[in-house]
């Protein structure tokens, strides 16, 4: 059986009277790639921050390696890796010594550092920026920078949170590669994202968050093929359409409508090719649900905010 | 159980001054040229412009009262910059304390490193100040080799001070009122520009609960070679107020950081 590495019970964390973390139960077991999805302001940062001991939980029980973080922190934090959301490089300072700096927070010696650094900047494509300022970087190159600076010292646990946000396509997959060879060596990863792609590509567990609570939580294609249907037809509704016509007697599917955008979903294929046809639906799309079917169906389509 | 290396007390305390040494370095010419500069500056236009005006004071010339005082606010003013707005532009632009406090560093292992190079920052400063008024002339005793460790307490102090209120403030612009309002009337009742007997009687008393009329008293006493009894109060209040301030400034900015 495999290692529980992180286990949380009834974690709560409000600020000034606000829950931002209300209550949230989970465990993670080692070499998984645990995902935490949900809107800006579900409260996935704040889980991550108790996580790695910057901010002190309010109620409720977390064990990483059955350690707590108010009694032991420094050794929490010394086999963690932390991704965070905004590159917090230091501007001053080249790629390299950004490296060296870090790696000495960690209280590693240079016979160490030098050959690790070497080794994760080719692993991370870096090697002609060494002697770059970090302003020079581009913003995939930031963050690919910002990944192999959390993995100097080895982690055990790996914490992303939202990795590729804000990176095109190209840096993104380049990511999800280095992230996937990572994780077979045998790194638990925590990964915080607003992309479903890359949940359902990179998590073996994921729990869906909302306004500080779980909503869902299990494998990602699980969750997909026991609470949607497995196909989804998406279409426009215009002046000669109503989503009545689609509620009305059809027991096999279920219709959602949001503004002008409507989505029937149902298990087969060749019922919704019928009744495209029926209706003479030209402007369709009929595709198989995903996650982010799920997770806007659990968190709503709408802003919250 | 698994097995965890964390470094050791000294060690984190110790990167983070490297830190912060690094970044100084970097830039040392632009970054030394003050110290050495603004005495001369400030000797040329107050000490010898209106020195020739003074005759002696305290028993010394004009020139050598200042110059004496300048070794001790020089390592005030370096501190104050260096915990306000360095550590306010740290904390707010560069987010540089979030990748500090995901490392096995705590609150008080980067905030202690930080007061720490401030420290460092005024001993090299007040030992700057020191070279150019000795080869100015203004320096009599083989005692002024000490002038600096207090120059470098001293920017502890106010290092610790300004960071007080760096964990307090919201906008950049505030320091303002600490520099002008706080920083800059301590300079003027500390004794540099005008011996504090020849204040008003309020002021004198004032003065004797500001750390850089106790630096410049003692700095001045081993410049010239001669100490009083009072060096010896002077001491005991840096010694004591030292380790206050500086865990109350800890204390205030983790409450601003950790939430």
């Amino acid at each position: 059986m495999a290692q529980i590495v992180i286990k949380a019970k009834n974690l709560s964390k409000s600020y000034n009277g606000f829950n931002s973390v209300n209550g949230i139960d989970f465990e993670v077991e080692s070499s998984q790639c645990f995902g935490f999805l949900g809107p800006n302001g579900a409260g996935k940062t704040t889980t991550m921050k108790m996580i790695y001991c910057l901010s002190p939980i309010t109620e409720g029980e977390l064990k990483i390696y059955d350690m707590t973080p108010e009694k032991c922190a420094a050794k929490i934090k010394s086999i963690i890796g932390v991704v965070p959301q905004d590159n917090n490089l230091d501007p001053q300072l080249t790629v390299g010594e950004n490296l060296v700096i870090y790696a000495r927070f960690f209280g590693l010696p240079p016979n160490l550092y030098k050959p690790r650094i070497k080794e994760l900047i080719s692993f991370m494509e870096l090697d002609k920026k060494m002697d770059s300022p970090i302003r020079e970087l581009s913003g995939g190159m930031k963050r690919r920078l910002v990944i192999l600076r959390a993995l100097l010292h080895n982690p055990r646990i790996l914490i992303l949170d939202e990795p590729t946000t804000g990176l095109d396509p190209q840096v993104r997959h380049l990511i999800w590669e280095k992230l996937r060879e990572l994780k077979s060596s045998g790194v638990t990863m925590l990964l915080t994202t607003h992309y479903l792609e890359e949940a359902s590509q990179l998590c073996d567990q994921l729990v869906i968050m909302d306004k500080g609570r779980i909503l869902m939580a299990g494998n990602p294609h699980k969750l997909v093929a026991e609470h949607l249907s497995k196909y989804v037809m998406e279409l426009s509704l215009n002046g000669n359409l109503c989503a009545d016509q689609f509620r009305f007697d059809r027991p096999k599917c279920y219709t959602e409508v949001y503004g002008s955008r409507c989505y029937v979903y149902s298990d087969s294929e060749q019922f919704l090719s019928l009744t495209a046809e029926e209706f003479n639906l030209e402007s369709k799309l009929i595709r198989n649900s995903t996650l982010e079917d799920l997770f806007l169906k659990l968190t709503g389509r709408g802003l919250s905010q | 159980m698994i097995e965890i290396h964390v470094p050791g007390f000294f060690q984190r305390v110790f990167s983070i001054f490297l830190r912060h040494q690094k970044c100084y370095c970097k830039h040392l010419f632009s970054n030394g040229f003050p110290p050495f500069v603004e005495p001369i500056v400030f000797l040329a236009a107050i000490g010898i412009g209106l020195g020739r005006h003074i005759d002696n004071i305290a028993g010394m010339k004009y020139s050598q009262f200042v110059a004496s005082g300048l070794v001790a606010s020089t390592a005030m003013f370096t501190a104050t910059f260096e915990l306000t707005y360095g550590t306010y532009v740290r904390m707010e632009f560069e987010n540089i304390y979030d990748s500090i406090l995901s490392t096995p560093i705590s609150i008080f292992d980067a905030f202690l490193g930080e007061i720490l190079w401030a420290g460092a920052k005024g001993f090299f400063f007040s030992s700057a100040v020191l070279l150019v008024i000795s080869l100015l002339g203004f320096v009599n005793s083989p005692f002024c080799v000490f002038a600096p460790f207090i120059g470098g307490a001293t920017a502890v102090i106010y290092g610790a001070l300004a960071l007080i209120i760096t964990s307090w403030v919201k906008d950049i612009n505030t320091f303002n009122f600490y520099i002008t309002g706080c920083c800059t009337p301590m300079f003027f009742l500390s004794g540099i520009i005008l011996p504090i007997n020849e204040l008003p009687i309020i002021f004198q008393k004032i003065s004797y609960f500001i750390p850089l009329t106790h630096s410049v008293n003692i700095i001045r006493s081993l410049l010239l070679g001669s100490f009083s009894y009072s060096v010896f109060y002077d001491i005991i209040f840096l010694a004591v107020f030292m380790p206050l301030c500086v865990s109350l400034a800890i204390l205030c900015i983790k409450k601003r950081l950790i939430v």
